[in-house]
């Protein structure tokens, strides 16, 4: 970490390959303490620029600093003070669960001790397992333990939830808020978005390798738009039977009719004068504002309609 | 500079022990070092059908052929399973030298390598009786070493140039089978002349040689041939110093990323 506090910064970084350029002139800081979730659809450079912050890759152009160091240059020391999820699992199968944590535990100054990082991820009923036999949700677990069982103060966590059940899926985010309750400084990227609403203090919005928007989750979901109409409508059977002014906001994708901004109070008359003749259940109509999942969109130019 | 950073990191002697145990304890976990320890001792009792006792040739051929199954193939194919998986990567990401992880892992590969020479040799032993004299367990455990440096660095620096972990195994083999038979292994081959001398330049040929010396050790010789030494040492010090300059820690990926989605 610099003097400023700044444990991550990034300066016109730049990779690259060829004529394409996976990272093109991003910039930003991340303060010490800070959980920053990066997102972007595939292909967008998330994990290129969280390889060029690790130490991985180098950038072809700009600087990088990671607790006030070049990640290239980084000796054991720095090493020592950061940890990792990447994006697949990277393990060992002969070693068990306890067998494989020990050994990284090993390698730090001042490891977590393994059984409190084994209670974190929910490892304890696995101790005696052999990582070759866990299913790819357990493996995953025991890829977070491993990064954070050197005690980082800077981790950096790619897709970590991804392939866990629900239940594991909210354990992992209960373990990242203890870290980030400590002080650890977390950079994230998931393509679950309400993960990255859960968790983050703040999200980058990178496309095509550039930084479309550096925000916070509050503030991506009040610019997504006006207030959205949400009406399940599961029997393919009855969208033919669409009135014009609804047929052109039904979703094939979502199997729903999206109702975006305009006569909200219009909208549902209209809905519930189509709905009422054919007795159809309401209990699923929501009415409220754009999702951060539509606001997302919305900002990446992905979601129907949207204009950026 | 923080709690954490200030506390000392564990020295690398220690590390080293360390990943020297897990490395072994791995690579004589995995089924197909069996295959090392278990081929040339049921070679040596099928080649028992031919003649009642074996000789030192017959036996250092077979201890070969058990110790560079194990270094070249055994060990290669998991290097580059590994790298391909991420091992690698990951362990490049910790705290430990990278050259007690690549050390760590050639050493614990001889260890076991010699293990799978040396259990051909007491199985000649236990089985047909076979006398050797105090100074030929020593001298053959020192070409074990030997031997299975330069075969474990030469797998080591090969590993940058094979790019997936199916490709490991044909890979490897490919090479292996032609110098362990040109080598005359399985038995001496002198003709033609040409294919002779170039075997006595690859580190088979050298190896069943100073294991064939170590364990007959006639008298008023010298106990390991001192040019077959010099192949093995010049084979393991060509193989460490390309290893080192061509290793590579990640998996190969395509050349360019994914073009992003539009």
């Amino acid at each position: 970490m610099n003097a400023s506090g700044i444990a991550v910064a990034a300066e016109h970084l730049t990779k690259r390959y060829g004529a394409l350029a996976a990272v093109d002139d991003l910039t930003f800081e991340v303060p010490a303490g800070q959980l920053v979730a990066v997102l972007g659809p595939n292909g967008a450079g998330k994990t290129t620029t969280l390889e060029i912050l690790e130490g991985f890759a180098a950038p072809t152009s700009g600087t990088a600093r990671v607790l006030g160091a070049d990640p290239r240059r980084g000796g054991r020391a720095w090493r020592a003070r950061i940890g990792l999820v990447l994006q697949s699992t990277s393990l060992e199968a002969e070693l068990t669960v306890r067998e494989t944590l020990a050994l990284y535990a090993r390698l730090y100054p001042a490891p977590r001790p393994v059984g409190e990082v084994m209670s974190l991820a929910g490892l304890t009923g696995d101790a005696q397992t052999r990582v070759g036999v866990l299913s790819g949700g357990q493996r995953r677990r025991v890829d977070l333990a491993i990064g954070i069982i050197g005690q980082p103060e800077v981790l950096f966590l790619d897709e970590p939830t991804t392939g866990l059940d629900p239940e594991a899926r909210r354990r992992t985010w209960h373990a990242v808020q203890d870290l980030t309750a400590a002080g650890t400084t977390v950079i994230l990227t998931t393509h679950y978005i309400d993960e990255a609403g859960y968790l983050a203090d703040r999200l980058l919005l990178i496309s095509a390798g550039r930084l479309l928007a550096d925000t916070t989750p509050g503030r991506l979901r009040a610019q997504g738009g006006p207030p959205v109409v949400r009406y399940p409508l599961r029997d393919p059977a009855l969208t033919p039977d669409l009135p014009p002014g609804l047929a052109c906001h039904y979703d094939p994708h979502a199997r729903a009719l999206v109702i975006r901004g305009g006569d909200v109070a219009g909208a549902l008359r209209d809905l519930l004068a189509w709905t009422g003749p054919r007795s159809l259940d309401l209990s699923a109509i929501e009415v409220g504002p754009a999702s951060l999942e539509d606001a997302y969109l919305t900002a990446i130019g992905e979601l129907p309609g949207s204009t950026s | 500079m923080t709690d954490t950073a200030m506390r000392r990191l564990p020295s690398a002697a220690t590390l080293l022990l360390a990943q020297i145990r897990y490395q072994a304890k791995l690579l004589a976990g995995g089924r197909a070092v069996v295959i090392g320890v278990g081929l040339p001792v049921i070679l040596l009792i099928a080649s028992s059908t031919r003649q009642a006792h074996p000789s030192a040739a017959d036996i250092a051929g077979y201890a070969c052929f058990g110790l560079t199954l194990t270094a070249w193939n055994t060990y290669g194919v998991r290097l580059v399973a590994a790298r391909e998986a991420g091992v690698l990567k990951r362990w490049r990401a910790t705290p430990l030298p990278r050259w007690c992880y690549f050390l760590g892992r050639i050493a614990a590969c001889v260890i076991v390598a010699a293990i799978a020479g040396a259990a051909t040799v007491l199985a000649a032993v236990l089985l047909y009786h076979t006398h050797l004299s105090t100074s030929a367990w020593p001298g053959a455990l020192a070409a074990f070493v030997l031997g299975g440096t330069a075969w474990a660095a030469a797998a080591t620096a090969l590993s940058a140039a094979i790019p997936t972990a199916e490709a490991a195994a044909p890979t490897l083999m490919l090479i292996y089978f032609p110098v362990i038979i040109i080598s005359g292994v399985f038995g001496s081959i002198s003709e033609p002349h040409w294919l002779y001398t170039l075997a006595t330049y690859l580190p088979a040929q050298p190896l069943a040689g100073a294991v064939t010396s170590a364990l007959s050790h006639p008298p008023g010789t010298p106990l390991l041939p001192v040019r077959d030494v010099a192949v093995l040492a010049a084979w393991a010090a060509a193989g460490l110093a390309t290893a080192i300059a061509v290793f590579r820690w990640e998996p190969h990926r395509p050349a360019r990323p994914r073009p992003p989605r539009r």
